[in-house]
């Protein structure tokens, strides 16, 4: 009998859940999406060929037709408020959102590279066997991805200097 | 503020940062996803079992088929019937209250008390015949 491709659930769910938002941005879309992954993964689990990959390949491959199905934009995620004093609320919340937000500033390419490396933890080698592309070739697309979101981020920062420099002059 | 953002930036470690910011799933959504996945391995595994079961008992029987072995089988738990029964019944004589033996050799019982009480009476009247021919010597 083949191994079970859903034994581990739990990790899956997560990284599944990760790749997912990445691309789609973190929500109630994500959750849907993440459902319909594993509900077809549960339906076709008998057709799982361990030779194939390992079974978070599989799930990712099954998770990009879902969004690909779903034929989901760009959904943009809640704005960072701005305004509040990054003083005020936890500097890692911010971090993290400012960090989504650059992700989702990123072109679909890039962003779906993003999402396999960083979101599901796929190795570079797993990324090039889904993607139909040579390990050295996603190292490559991978690293201009990086520098992009790089320079979103600087820009990013930059803005909200502004915006804070324009709002309030007393504070630096 | 400018030169704090951008410095921040050009020397950070965003691989790291990526992977620590990756988006967590809410713990219910985790939970009910991990209760349907498991909740839909217990049926496929239920079914599995059942052909399982299935398979391994259409082999057996066409094993024992192939070499005679029903018909061994079935004598075999019969064997095992009759004794069970032998085991569970009562032991002691069949008694049957009705027969034509009993009957007939109950008749012919009588019949012989009967005759051997005549018997008896004919050889006290022949002895009282002989004793009135012949009287008992005296002296």
């Amino acid at each position: 009998m083949a191994r079970d491709p859903l034994a581990d659930t739990g990790p899956l769910i997560r990284r599944v859940y990760a790749y997912v938002a990445y691309r789609v941005g973190d929500g109630p879309e994500a959750e849907d999406l993440t459902s319909e992954t594993f509900e077809r993964a549960l339906r076709y689990r008998g057709s799982y060929d361990p030779k194939r990959g390992e079974p978070v390949a599989w799930l990712i491959g099954i998770a990009r037709r879902c969004i690909e199905g779903a034929r989901l934009g760009t959904v943009p995620l809640a704005e960072p408020d701005e305004t509040a004093d990054p003083v005020d609320v936890e500097a890692e919340t911010v971090e993290r959102l400012t960090l989504q937000q650059a992700v989702e500033g990123l072109d679909e390419r890039d962003r779906e590279l993003v999402a396999l490396r960083y979101g599901s933890d796929l190795s570079a080698r797993q990324i090039g066997e889904l993607l139909e592309l040579r390990t050295n070739a996603v190292e490559v697309a991978l690293h201009r991805a990086l520098a992009r979101l790089r320079k979103l981020l600087e820009g990013q920062a930059e803005h909200a200097a502004e915006a804070r420099a324009a709002g309030r002059p007393g504070t630096v | 503020m400018r030169g704090f953002f951008r410095g921040r930036h050009e020397g950070r470690d965003l691989e790291g940062e990526l992977r620590a910011a990756r988006p967590e799933p809410r713990r219910e959504f985790v939970n009910a996803l991990e209760a349907r996945v498991r909740q839909d391995g217990k049926r496929a595994r239920g079914g599995f079992r059942v052909a399982f079961v299935g398979a391994l008992t259409a082999c057996m029987l066409f094993a024992l088929a192939s070499v005679g072995g029903l018909g061994y089988a079935a004598s075999a738990a019969g064997d095992v019937a009759v004794t069970a029964k032998r085991i569970v019944k009562k032991k002691g004589p069949k008694i049957i209250k009705k027969s034509a033996a009993k009957s007939q050799y109950g008749k012919k019982t009588k019949k012989k008390v009967k005759k051997q009480v005549k018997a008896k009476k004919k050889v006290k009247a022949k002895r009282q015949v002989r004793r009135a021919a012949h009287p008992r010597f005296t002296g």
